[in-house]
């Protein structure tokens, strides 16, 4: 039940970011109708109004928020019921479950109101604000002992705002590419735009008051896990308002000139909406930490980043296997069985729940794999640049290198384990760790070959070009919800710190490739010339990566 | 070959997903009777842990493990704070204890720790 209590806390966080999602998108599809599809759909013809298809993608939202936090509730009971050693009718008694079933029949009321003839618009506002509810009622804000009405207050405006903003965007995106270009198109921009502006003043400002009472200084601020995801989340923030202000340009041009393009707004909007959802899994894993302001102690010092960051000459050479923490403990161990005959024993059992002993060769040993990690990514970032030229057309062979990233990595990642190390790949394959990171480099290099595939023109599928650029952005999304387990809560802050950046980075190189694809004009050679930059940003990372 | 690469993307997403190994806690102690290898005397020990978060009592549980092996669930006061638990048991063999928690926040994370203690004169 442990190692179910333990697997519970990772997937309660992905569930928890889809539930995330979900929300934002039902209540944007049905703020959306009510304040955009049917106002501006009077009297007007059929082939312009917005409310039937809105109500469409609206209910495979509310299918999609019915199902996760069905999922959610199952496993939260589940695992309390067998933890706690309560029954599953105990279980569901809790204020967590029953928000939860809440949520569950206002969602299955909203399908009854959805697929009826002419969904009253009143009523499913009102059941967007009991779901709206009963999500903050067990939010952070809920828990909190002190200002918990103010913060509740705090909550339920943010999530709004994120709703109305990032939830409204797959049926702006509909609206815009069904829209025949007129008065109509240019209408529901500006209505839409107007509303964003709003939820971006509400986000902001009670962003503000969750800093203020969440973080509550600078020091908490860099020198926790809290803080630090705010900060990364805040980074991504600024990006969408970026984007929402070149998406406001486009508007403002399209009420000048209703028959423009809108061809700008509705990329721009498609990487908003891929931010945004990264945001509410940021989010959502922010809501299983504790809120810096708790956490006083072990905080991480400006003194102790400012010497992480002090760049050091990449660590070209490794040191030898046998310095390893692992092999020095098994050497001992070994001298001991010589000396008293006991049983055989193991430095390290994989997947036994004890950390492998590390020493400061396995610093350099784990330096050493970014730092050549960071030199095989510049030098495909190099030649993604020369192919750009277009005088290099053999530099469009750059993805085979992940091959070799891949290979160099499945030699090194884990000095102990199979095929480098002393254990088999039986007792390997007990660790969890071992399994991922493997199949991971499987993936990156059958990923080499499917881009290498699509640009040397032996794959001409339309869909197989933006499998890249997603894959980018989603492994930043997942790098960003993901911890290192390290018993040294510092070390494990300091690590988090520079993993953030390339988490970061991959995201927006994920997505400008996406823009890449999908532009046209003086934006998509922008774009181009972007996404290689951030590849360039994540070897510069690597490279200078220290963990002493 | 389309097939084993749409196949192949998502495997990927499932990877990628299934991949981050995060280790979350979410209820956080802020003062605790007994601290971490606090030695007490035997007799009767009041239990009492702070968190910084409000907690659901009724599915919260609180375990006294003895030296001898031997464990005793402790019942939690449904009164008092919002955000404590507390609870009193008998510790009267010496030696080394650990008090097991586990605590379900109001927003429905599920926490656990351990806290070593002595029993002695």
């Amino acid at each position: 039940m442990d190692l179910l209590l333990d697997i519970f806390g990772f997937a309660s966080v992905l569930l928890s970011g889809l539930v995330r999602t979900a929300q934002c998108l039902t209540l944007g599809g049905i703020a959306f109708l009510a304040f955009i599809a049917v106002p501006l759909g009077h009297g007007a013809s059929d082939s312009v109004r917005l409310a039937p298809r809105t109500i469409q993608l609206t209910r495979v939202f509310v299918w999609a928020l019915l199902v996760s936090v069905s999922i959610l509730l199952a496993m939260h009971v589940t695992i309390l019921a067998g933890t706690a050693e309560i029954t599953i009718a105990d279980a569901l008694g809790g204020d967590f479950a029953r928000a939860q079933m809440v949520r569950i029949v206002g969602a299955v009321l909203m399908l009854a109101l959805l697929y009826g003839k002419s969904p009253s618009v009143p009523l499913l506002l009102a059941l967007g604000l009991v779901d709206l509810g009963a999500g903050v009622a067990i939010s952070h804000a809920a828990a909190r002992v002190e200002d918990r009405g103010l913060l509740i207050g705090i909550t339920a405006l943010h999530h709004i705002g994120a709703a109305i903003w990032i939830g409204g965007l797959p049926c702006l995106l509909s609206a815009m590419r069904r829209l025949p270009a007129g008065e109509m198109r240019s209408r529901v921009g500006s209505r839409y735009s107007t509303l964003s502006m709003i939820s971006v003043a509400a986000i902001a400002f009670s962003g503000i008051g969750m800093l203020v009472h969440y973080v509550g200084s600078f020091p908490a601020l860099y020198g926790t896990a809290y803080g630090m995801m705010l900060a990364t989340k805040t980074i991504l923030f600024f990006g969408l308002l970026a984007l929402g202000y070149g998406n406001f340009r486009v508007v403002r041009a399209l009420a000048g000139n209703p028959a423009g393009s809108n061809l700008r707004l509705r990329r721009f909007a498609e990487v908003e909406l891929g931010v945004g959802i990264t945001i509410f899994f940021v989010a959502a894993s922010m809501t299983s930490l504790p809120p810096a302001i708790d956490l006083p102690r072990d905080r991480v010092t400006l003194t102790e980043i400012a010497e992480r960051l002090v760049p050091k000459w990449p660590a070209l050479s490794s040191p030898s296997r046998e310095s390893l923490a692992f092999y020095e403990e098994q050497k001992l161990l070994a001298e001991e069985k010589a000396e008293h005959k006991p049983a055989t024993l193991q430095a390290y059992v994989p997947g036994s729940g004890a950390p492998l002993p590390r020493n400061a060769h396995d610093i350099a040993w784990s330096e050493y794999n970014h730092h050549w990690a960071g030199m095989i990514v510049l030098i495909m970032s190099i030649l993604v640049f020369l192919e750009k030229t277009g005088k290099a057309p053999w530099a469009r062979h750059w993805p085979l290198l992940l091959v070799v990233l891949a290979a160099f990595l499945f030699m090194r990642s884990e000095a102990e384990a199979w095929p480098i190390g002393t254990l088999t790949l039986a007792e390997s394959l007990r660790d969890p760790e071992f399994i991922q990171h493997k199949a991971f480099m499987i993936l990156i290099t059958s990923f080499a070959v499917f881009e290498w595939s699509v640009r040397n023109q032996v794959m001409r599928s339309g869909w197989a070009k933006y499998v890249f650029p997603l894959l980018c952005a989603l492994g930043g999304m997942m790098l960003l919800t993901h911890s290192h387990s390290i018993a040294n809560v510092k070390e494990l802050l300091l690590i988090e710190m520079t993993h953030m950046p390339l988490a970061v980075f991959a995201i927006w190189s994920g997505w400008t490739r996406w823009l890449e694809l999908r532009l046209d004009g003086r934006a998509q050679v922008i774009a181009g010339w972007l996404w290689p930059t951030f590849f360039c940003l994540t070897a510069v990372t690597l490279l200078l990566y220290r963990e002493i | 070959m389309r097939k084993y690469l749409r196949n192949l993307a998502a495997a990927a997403v499932v990877l990628m997903i299934t991949g981050a190994l995060p280790a979350w806690a979410h209820a956080v102690i802020l003062s605790a009777n007994p601290t971490a290898d606090q030695q007490v005397a035997p007799g009767e020990l009041a239990i009492r842990i702070e968190f910084n978060a409000r907690i659901d009592k009724e599915r919260s549980r609180l375990q006294v493990t003895a030296p001898t092996g031997e464990k005793a669930n402790v019942s939690i006061e449904p009164a008092g704070e919002p955000n404590v638990i507390a609870g009193t048991t008998a510790v009267l063999t010496p030696g080394a204890y650990m008090l097991r928690w586990q605590v379900l926040a109001i927003d429905g994370h599920i926490t656990r720790g351990d806290i070593p203690f002595t029993v002695g004169n």
